[in-house]
């Protein structure tokens, strides 16, 4: 038995010892040896945050000569940060405290800065006095892009790249489904991407929310082009909606599970964010070296937002925090969003196939060391502008109305969708899966009254009813559909 | 029987533990089910979202399908488990040694990377769908989409090939602890082997069993990894899941939260008083070491394959985890048609590896000295004295295991912050050591008690009377009687409790907030965020985790096996 002990502990000895042999130095100091350091919590990638803290590490040490440690916190996606943002803030206002101990939010959507910044916990960035020519009239960082806020009306956050949602579909899994490549929102609703697509969750995702939001404004602009009425798109948008949902695998809040699905083929095609798309197109080639993800942007259905930085209220290093605001605007930071690794400026070890947001990067010479040499999102700005005014209101409401109508009701959903297919699509039974009368731009498009009650038990009952509603009219489509297929059996 | 003092001061100390890093924690969180915003913007207290669940069918069926998903998964553990222990009990044939130890692997899979392990092998594109097409036995143009038919079935059978180690280690400990001298005695009275099994083994068994079914139903019943896996949305797990994370502040998934804790509370309790009716009476201390009977030919051959084949079908998601971490691509075919190491050699030399795998041993390895200390406790209390809230006592130190993940971890994140009652627990430059210590103790303790109940329900205590009314203190008693009659049990707990608080997620990714502070299981989600080859980065680290847990598992049992106990390596 001894032997036998002794031969287990030289072997965990040696499992121990391979990561000890083979562990590689980086640049950034530790935490005990920095003469600074700083706390950033972020949803960014380990690709993103290891860039931006090494080369902020030699900014900062070449402008100073001191060294930064950065502490990068990252407890999850945008929901946990989000939780954990308000646990420190309710338990500092509790306590008479200012601030939750961390300098810097960085990444994650507007709507996640603009909640924050509600709730007054970012402070005014010194970027917009110590940098001015960056911002106004001539500046390289318009204030608004495709109708997308690109810095706080009260300069308390500012983006550093944007982004925008688009389809990532697999050529391979298009090619068996006997489609041709979809290029807009509207083709991911057809009956032949039946249970093969991944779509994003609109109710964790502030981001996801937004690009749902668009797809129906999309509609709604279509339809008010075409001489038709803000409401007729509405009721459209939100049957491309149903169309969508119906054929939707799952609702994920993994950003990479989508493209990382599509690319191994189990699923046809996604939502998928525009540097993950570009991500896994480059990394995942077939053996003959074609593309198994491909990422575009559907036409005329999608806006380019920002991904922000802002600097938290009662930050303890919070002369350093709004430095590293400072460096992610310089050109330095913003070429490492779209460089190729190992060019001069660019990122050392991984291209992290963004766009950044500073427009004046975008010439010739830079953009030919780029992952994306023929990308100017400035000048590509496609046919779409988002419009406040059309759905502006609904933000919540419609990620509830995807919760309660797709989400919640997908089992009914997806039932029904099958049984109209295989039925050859009848008119009647579509007609009753499409039913959205009880949500029509007249009741709901300025905010569902019941969605948006502060009354937790309105807006339960509210969902319940119209969850309810929805399955009904999925179980009777399903019945009028199968109707129809046992008569063409018996006949 | 034991001191009634020395029984109350332990089932106090273990309610005032319970109280303070359980219930109030956890509370916390649930509240927010009994809490509505009034019209006026006040808070006022309302069972309605309560009963709002059980209004919506959504939720109703949730409830249902978790429900049969914890029973139906239960049932299939347990006919892949008995059968397993009992041949190990009875039979000696080739190679047990090693199948025995085996067949525990599948518990150990590493977390976030089990599911793409999963899908590479069973989805549209995935392994086995290649192997059919080379096969000749499926069209490529329409092949099966494994993981979205029959889902329900899915789900069950995969957990059931990852949770019956927990029913086969219980079971094991119970049949070791067995006089061989019964199962003798019944032989020569002419009582065929069936009925042998059913009168006499099982009966005795019946601690073990119960102690590793209520373990495995409430864990399925609560199972969140696989359903999502499955993309399986209508189950309760997923329903609080998604809701917690929803951007929406909603008292639902709380609701849900308290109503699946009194859910697995009353199952537990309804399985105790049905165990508690069957007639077990005290059994008298074993005369000797069952040593098996020695089987060879064909005969031991088939125990070897059926050891061989469960191990096999249950470490399918292993298989694909470890040939992700090889591939240099693995698209559309059986195994990868590309091999590398690549993937190891980043993983292995990035700089959080080597402290997170001292943080996750110091965190885990505390968390579980202490589970042990505590729930050799409780199991003292709960079975040798006749306090009235022993009962009680039970079921409260098994509810942790029904609580999802996130809620304890918010919990514990709202309360740690400076100026709250735990914020004591966060140690100098923000360590979260006695926060993820004490988590992963509550968290984990169940998979202790409920090992140290059954090993005490075994033990004769008319031993313990006798060391004692020979003069020996209490603790030298402990020492040299009591537990070394259930070391098979502790062991067989103490390993369980220990490896899934190696791989706990909810906690070490919310409350090990700085990179020096993470355990191994969040150095693994950070890897999982890298661009390109994140998922293989993830999966490389994870089989070093796998293999490094084994090897720390089986080390243990050499250890443990001394006492001729659990494992007789």
């Amino acid at each position: 038995m001894k032997g036998r002990l002794i031969g287990i502990l030289g072997l965990l000895g040696f499992i121990v010892g391979l990561p000890l042999a083979m562990k590689r130095e980086t640049e950034t100091t530790s935490p005990a040896s920095a003469d600074d350091r700083l706390v950033i919590l972020s949803p960014h990638n380990e690709s993103i945050r290891k860039e931006f803290g090494e080369a902020f590490a030699v900014w900062w040490r070449g402008k100073t000569g001191r060294s930064v440690y950065v502490d990068w916190r990252t407890p999850g996606g945008t929901s946990e940060i989000r939780m954990v943002i308000d646990a420190g803030f309710k338990a500092a206002e509790e306590t008479g405290r200012e601030g939750i101990g961390v300098d810097l939010f960085f990444g994650g959507g507007e709507p996640d800065f603009t909640g924050q910044e509600k709730g007054g916990r970012l402070v005014k960035l010194d970027v917009f006095d110590e940098m001015p020519e960056l911002f106004g009239e001539s500046g390289v960082i318009p204030e608004t892009f495709t109708g997308e806020r690109y810095f706080s009306a009260n300069q308390v956050w500012v983006g550093t790249c944007i982004s925008q949602f688009g389809i990532c579909f697999n050529p391979d899994f298009i090619q068996r489904l006997g489609i041709t490549a979809p290029t807009q929102w509207r083709d991911l609703g057809e009956p032949a991407y039946l249970g093969s697509l991944a779509l994003a969750d609109p109710t964790k995702s502030g981001s996801v929310a937004r690009t749902f939001e668009l797809l129906v404004q999309g509609e709604m602009q279509k339809s008010l082009a075409a001489g038709g009425t803000a409401a007729g798109g509405w009721d459209e948008g939100l049957r491309l909606i149903q169309r969508l949902g119906a054929n939707a695998r799952y609702f994920t809040d993994s950003a990479s599970k989508i493209p990382q699905d599509v690319g191994q083929g189990n699923a046809a095609a996604g939502m998928c964010i525009d540097f993950y798309g570009r991500s896994y197109a480059a990394d995942l080639i077939t053996r003959d070296g074609k593309p198994r993800v491909v990422w575009i942007a559907p036409m005329g259905g999608t806006t380019l937002s920002c991904d922000p930085i802002a600097v938290l209220k009662g930050a303890p290093n919070a002369a350093l925090a709004q430095q590293f605001v400072n460096f992610c605007l310089t050109r330095d930071a913003q070429q490492l969003w779209f460089q190729k690794p190992g060019t001069i400026g660019g990122p050392v070890d991984r291209a992290l196939h963004r766009t950044p947001i500073r427009r004046d990067l975008y010439d010739a010479e830079t953009l030919a060391l780029t992952t994306m040499p023929g990308v100017n999102p400035y000048e590509d700005e496609g046919n779409f502008t988002y419009d406040r005014a059309l759905t502006g209101k609904v933000f919540n409401t419609l990620r509830t109305l995807v919760k309660v109508m797709c989400i919640d009701s997908h089992e009914e959903m997806k039932a029904a969708w099958e049984a109209i297919i295989a039925a050859g699509m009848p008119e009647d039974a579509l007609a009753v899966f499409q039913d959205v009368s009880r949500v029509t731009y007249a009741i709901s498009g300025q905010g569902d009254p019941g969605f948006d009650s502060r009354d937790t038990m309105v807006q339960a009952a509210r969902m319940k009813e119209l969850g309810e509603w929805f399955r009904a009219n999925y179980r009777e489509a399903r019945r009028i559909a199968e109707s129809k297929t046992m008569g063409t059996i018996r006949r | 029987m034991m001191n009634r003092n020395l029984a109350w001061g332990i089932a106090l100390a273990v309610v005032a533990l319970s109280a303070v890093f359980f219930l109030y924690p956890a509370g916390m969180v649930v509240k927010q089910a009994f809490e509505a915003t009034g019209a006026d913007g006040e808070t006022v207290w309302t069972l309605d979202f309560i009963g709002s669940v059980f209004s919506n069918p959504v939720y109703r069926e949730g409830l249902w399908n978790a429900l049969m998903m914890g029973v139906v998964s239960t049932g299939l553990t347990l006919l892949i488990a008995f059968p397993l222990a009992l041949v190990a009990h009875r039979y000696d044939f080739v190679g047990k040694k090693f199948l025995g130890i085996l067949v525990l692997a599948p518990m150990i899979l590493p977390p976030f990377v089990g599911a793409v392990g999963i899908k590479q092998m069973l989805g549209v594109n995935g392994a086995f769908n290649a192997l059919l097409i080379d096969a000749g036995m499926m069209d490529a143009a329409t092949p099966f989409d494994w993981l979205a038919e029959g889902r329900f079935l899915g789900i069950v059978v995969m957990n059931a090939l990852h949770l019956y180690p927990i029913l086969y280690m219980n079971i094991a400990a119970a049949l070791a602890n067995l006089d061989p001298a019964m199962e003798q005695a019944a032989e020569n009275l002419g009582c065929p082997p069936w009925k042998r099994f059913f009168r006499i083994t099982l009966p005795l068994a019946m601690p073990g069993v119960f102690a590793g079914s209520s373990l495995v139903f409430i864990w399925s019943f609560t199972e969140l990894g696989v359903p999502l896996v499955f993309d399986y949305a209508r189950i309760a797990p997923v329903q609080i899941f998604d809701g917690i994370k929803g951007l929406e502040k909603n008292p639902v998934p709380y609701a849900l939260t308290a109503i699946l804790l009194v859910i697995s509370a009353a199952v537990f309790a309804l399985a105790k008083w049905v165990m508690g009716r069957a007639p077990l009476g005290a059994t008298p201390r074993p005369k000797g070491r069952s040593e098996g009977q020695k089987i060879g030919g064909w005969k031991g051959l088939a125990c070897a394959a059926f050891f061989l084949g469960v191990f096999l079908i249950a470490s399918i998601p292993h298989a694909g985890v470890v040939l992700l971490s090889l591939a240099e691509r693995w698209y559309g075919t059986v195994i990868p048609d590309e091999l590398t190491m690549r993937h190891y050699i980043e993983a292995l030399g990035n700089g959080l590896v080597i402290p997170s795998i001292r943080n996750s041993l110091v965190y885990a390895g505390t968390a579980m000295v202490l589970a042990v200390v505590i729930g050799l406790g409780v199991a003292w209390v709960v079975v040798r004295s006749d306090l009235k809230i022993r009962g009680w006592l039970d079921a409260l130190v098994m509810m942790p295991l029904a609580v999802p993940g996130l809620v304890m971890a918010f919990g514990y994140l709202a309360l740690s912050q400076e100026g709250k009652p735990f914020a004591f627990l966060v140690g100098a430059g923000g360590s979260p050591f006695f926060l993820l210590v004490m988590a992963y103790c509550i968290r984990r303790l169940p998979f202790v008690v409920r090992a140290a109940v059954a090993g005490l329900q075994q033990s004769n205590p008319a031993l313990e009377d006798a060391a004692r009314s020979l003069g020996a203190s209490p603790l030298r008693m402990m020492r040299r009687i009591a537990i070394p009659l259930i070391a098979a049990n502790l062991a067989a707990g103490a390993i369980l409790g220990f490896a899934f608080a190696m791989l706990e997620v909810s906690d070490s990714l919310i409350l090990a907030q700085q990179a020096q502070h993470f355990p191994i299981t969040k150095a693994i989600y950070t890897l999982l965020s890298t661009l390109g080859n994140g998922t293989e980065l993830a999966a490389a680290l994870g089989v070093w985790a796998m293999i490094f847990l084994s090897c720390a598992i089986m080390g243990a049992a050499v250890l443990g096996g001394k006492r001729g106990g659990l494992f007789k390596v």
